[in-house]
């Protein structure tokens, strides 16, 4: 592989979306400035169909804005330079080739899968982000890539531990700096791990048939920036294969196919200049485009395809009841509805939740909902004063609140549960849940109970009880419950996510430290 | 007096005896609580501390200490919920002028433990200091130890606490939802690693059991601002009262038994204390200790 522009352009950009990757993380700042959420705010796929479902714009995607213009003017530059599977691809194709093009991949297959998808955004059920090439490999990466690291790591830095006990603490400088900066601060299981990898392992596996293959048979970004590419005046020159030569249909990854350059399948990679060994190719303004065919595919696929999307929009809409009473939101998400127009599924709020509350659903939101956020109190809950997940959304889906009003944005309501919460069942105290409450007039309060205990002797209890006009849902006093399995208070999903009623004065003065 | 009431009196006595023994032990010396006041948080710190015999008569040279502030929350400093940071600094640097050779300072939190070390104030108070180390805790550092208390048998502690040649407690003194205040005894839940919430079911003996474990060479309690309500985490500045006080004894259940003063209650009324104290961990008759104005 030569080092050409486009190549180190390429691999920064590669560079640049793993550390922005590795920074979407708490790292002793309540801000965090740059995120990888950058790629998606970015990528015209996304902003597509965000204005097709929700119907409104968001500055946040300006960037998305400004790359489809750029890409109306120069082409499909995104996919041979920036893009980081393209790039990952490009990376990891084999060299000697065993098998030949996919048909069933070829003609309209790409169409058959963008033109659903966007119709389907129009009918308010935003998919793109499950075929969002970016979304793919940010998911396979933070769902099974980044928490194996992060095992890994302090597996290895345990097993020390076990070996020679506290004199490892000679090492820990080095061991604090890759932990510091590198590995995820705690370790967490996901669902969909496997699926997510599995998706990303058969995108790789895809080139042993052809280069580029997801790319440009598949990847509906790709199939959208190239349909947008046809009306850039700027091509390779000269548009066919020369008839004494050819060599750039082998240097060629995706364009080049047959004689005539495909507009929309040329990712301005500019290998072909390099390699001609007659210098007869240039990159330039060029208006007489050869080998377009019409603007848009044929009636049937044009039709069909937006067939498909209503069709597909209506039967994945099924919710089984019985989950979606802990179907949880992340904080400031008040209407599923809204949300589901919006959430991307990149996965980034999973990854940077303070207290890992966030996991992809797997079949609580229904088929529409797969890969959306939902909090899982018993496994980690809502930091009171962290509003991280906001900040790292690129389309707002969850949306970007300061501290004081996302403490009040209700997730659900907290319930106790009195055949399992030790007060109730055992009577015996216990209030841990009481304790972590974090709103500071507290949800959960008890009061002294006159009870007759399991051993037949009267005796004073604290029971619990919530106070369901303050209760934000945070899920900790699930999470802390100290029973074993099923805990004695859960919280549940509520329709009304009206914040709480604002809290006392004290609490909004000031709360930097002296030390900040 | 006949056989039965014989029987009876010899079986009090034997079951008094061991109590007994302990009290008049205990008061051979008496427990000594030094209370400093004043808003230079580090100056009396060290008033503190020099009262009750100054930081070398714990600290060696080439000591290891641990200094187990309440960072558990996350709040920040004026919320009171955590050891206020100048206090830490100043006991740490008491630490490091005596000749110890490292000092760590941790806790197991109850929030997010990296914005509990933000928000308490402490890390940044303790950055850069040469010998001094604020890490969070490691998980499988926590060692399983055989208490044979009354209620917890054995339980999983710190191995950093557990090893270290001084341990010194420094809580801050704030209300609690269930133990009613939380002080220097309850302040040894952050070696504590487990489901932590399991013991709430029995806490004032768990608590006990514990402390009767871990030799704390001194207890000094961060009361420069005090928690009176809504506790341990609170999060109202309402609730938060300013008495510019730091209190310092070798006798933890001393110590928390003037503290408990504080908030205008009587060490009877803690059932944590009461607890320690019929252990024998130490003294809560306010007549039987001598406090000092440092």
């Amino acid at each position: 592989m030569k080092l050409t522009t486009a190549r180190i352009c390429q691999l920064l950009f590669l560079a640049l979306f793993l550390i922005l990757f590795v920074q979407t993380e708490y790292r002793g700042r309540d801000e965090i400035n740059a995120a990888v959420n950058a790629f998606f705010r970015a990528d015209p796929l996304v902003l597509f169909s965000y204005l097709l479902a929700a119907k409104s714009w968001s500055w946040l995607l300006l960037p998305a804005a400004l790359m489809t213009v750029a890409t109306l003017a120069l082409g499909r530059f995104f996919c041979g330079w920036i893009c980081p599977l393209g790039t990952i691809l490009d990376l990891l194709t084999p060299k000697n080739r065993k098998g030949s093009p996919i048909k069933a991949l070829k003609g309209n297959f790409k169409y058959w899968l963008l033109l659903p998808l966007l119709t389907a955004s129009l009918f308010n059920i935003n998919l793109s982000g499950l075929l969002d090439p970016i979304a793919i490999l940010l998911r396979a990466l933070t769902f099974l890539l980044y928490p194996v690291l992060g095992l890994a790591g302090r597996e290895g830095w345990v097993g020390l531990y076990r070996m020679i006990g506290e004199r490892r603490d000679a090492l820990a400088p080095a061991y604090s700096l890759i932990r510091d900066n590198l590995l995820p601060f705690r370790d967490t299981l996901y669902p969909l791990a496997l699926l997510s990898a599995a998706i990303l392992l058969g995108i790789i596996a895809l080139e042993r048939f052809e280069t580029r293959n997801w790319c440009r048979n598949i990847c509906p970004l790709g199939t959208l920036l190239g349909w947008l590419a046809r009306f850039s005046p700027f091509s390779r020159v000269p548009q066919i294969l020369c008839g004494d030569c050819g060599k750039c249909r082998e240097t060629c990854p995706t364009g080049l196919d047959q004689n005539v350059l495909l507009k929309e399948e040329c990712i301005l990679c500019m290998e072909c200049l390099q390699e001609c060994p007659h210098e007869r190719i240039s990159f330039r303004p060029f208006l007489k485009l050869k080998g377009l065919g019409p603007l848009l595919p044929e009636r049937r696929v044009l039709l069909g395809g937006m067939a498909g999307g209503l069709l597909l929009a209506l039967p994945i809409r099924f919710r089984n009841p019985e989950t979606q009473s802990r179907l949880l939101r992340p904080p400031g998400v008040r209407n599923e509805d809204d949300f589901l127009k919006k959430c991307v599924r990149c996965g980034e709020c999973m990854k940077v939740c303070l207290k890992n509350a966030l996991y992809p659903s797997v079949y609580q939101a229904g088929l529409e909902g797969i890969y959306t956020p939902l909090v899982i109190p018993r496994l980690g809950y809502c930091e009171y004063n962290c509003t991280l997940c906001g900040q790292v959304c690129p389309t707002g889906a969850i949306p970007l609140l300061p501290a004081e009003t996302k403490r009040r944005e209700v997730i659900g309501k907290a319930v106790f549960d009195k055949n399992h919460c030790l007060p109730f069942a055992r009577k015996i105290d216990c209030i841990v849940c009481e304790e972590h409450c974090p709103i500071p007039e507290k949800a959960i309060r008890s009061r002294n109970v006159q009870v007759m205990g399991l051993d037949g002797h009267v005796r004073i209890v604290k029971e619990p009880y919530i106070v369901e006009e303050i209760c934000n849902g945070c899920g900790i006093c699930e999470n802390v419950c100290p029973l074993e399995t099923k805990a004695g208070v859960e919280v549940f999903a509520v329709k009304n996510r009206t914040p709480i009623a604002q809290l006392s004065v004290g609490q909004e003065a000031k709360e930097s430290s002296m030390y900040k | 007096m006949d056989r039965r009431t014989f029987i009876k009196a010899t079986g009090a006595a034997l079951l008094l005896a061991p109590a007994l023994i302990k009290e008049t032990l205990a008061t051979r010396e008496q427990s000594l609580v030094a209370v400093a006041e004043g808003t230079d948080y580090a100056v009396i710190t060290r008033k503190a501390i020099n009262a009750v015999g100054g930081m070398k008569r714990f600290v060696k040279h080439g000591d290891v200490v641990v200094v187990k502030p309440n960072m558990g929350w996350d709040r920040s400093v004026e919320l009171a919920a955590n050891t206020h940071p100048l206090v830490v600094r100043a006991v740490v640097e008491e630490c490091l002028a005596a000749g110890a050779k490292k000092v760590k300072v941790f806790d197991n939190t109850c929030n997010d433990s990296r914005r509990c070390y933000v928000s308490s104030g402490v890390e940044a108070a303790l950055k850069g200091m040469k010998g001094v180390e604020c890490k969070h805790i490691e998980t499988e550092r926590f060692r399983k130890v055989t208490l044979n208390g009354s209620f917890l048998k054995e339980w999983e502690l710190y191995d950093e606490a557990l090893s270290a040649d001084v341990y010194i407690n420094v809580p801050v003194a704030k209300h609690h939802g269930l133990s009613k205040l939380t002080l220097g005894l309850k302040n040894i839940m952050g070696i504590m690693g487990g489901t932590r919430g399991y013991i709430h079911r029995n806490l004032d003996v768990a608590l006990a059991d514990v402390n009767a474990h871990m030799t704390k060479h001194l207890t000094i309690i961060d009361a420069t601002r005090i928690l009176t309500a809504h506790g341990p985490q609170g999060g109202n500045i309402a609730d938060v009262k300013v008495l510019n006080k730091v209190i310092a004894s070798t006798d933890t259940v001393a110590a928390d038994a003037y503290a408990t003063t504080l908030f205008g209650m009587k060490p009877a009324d803690i059932p944590v204390t009461v607890a320690a104290y019929k252990r024998g961990l130490g003294e809560m008759n306010l007549d039987k200790i001598k406090v000092v104005k440092a």
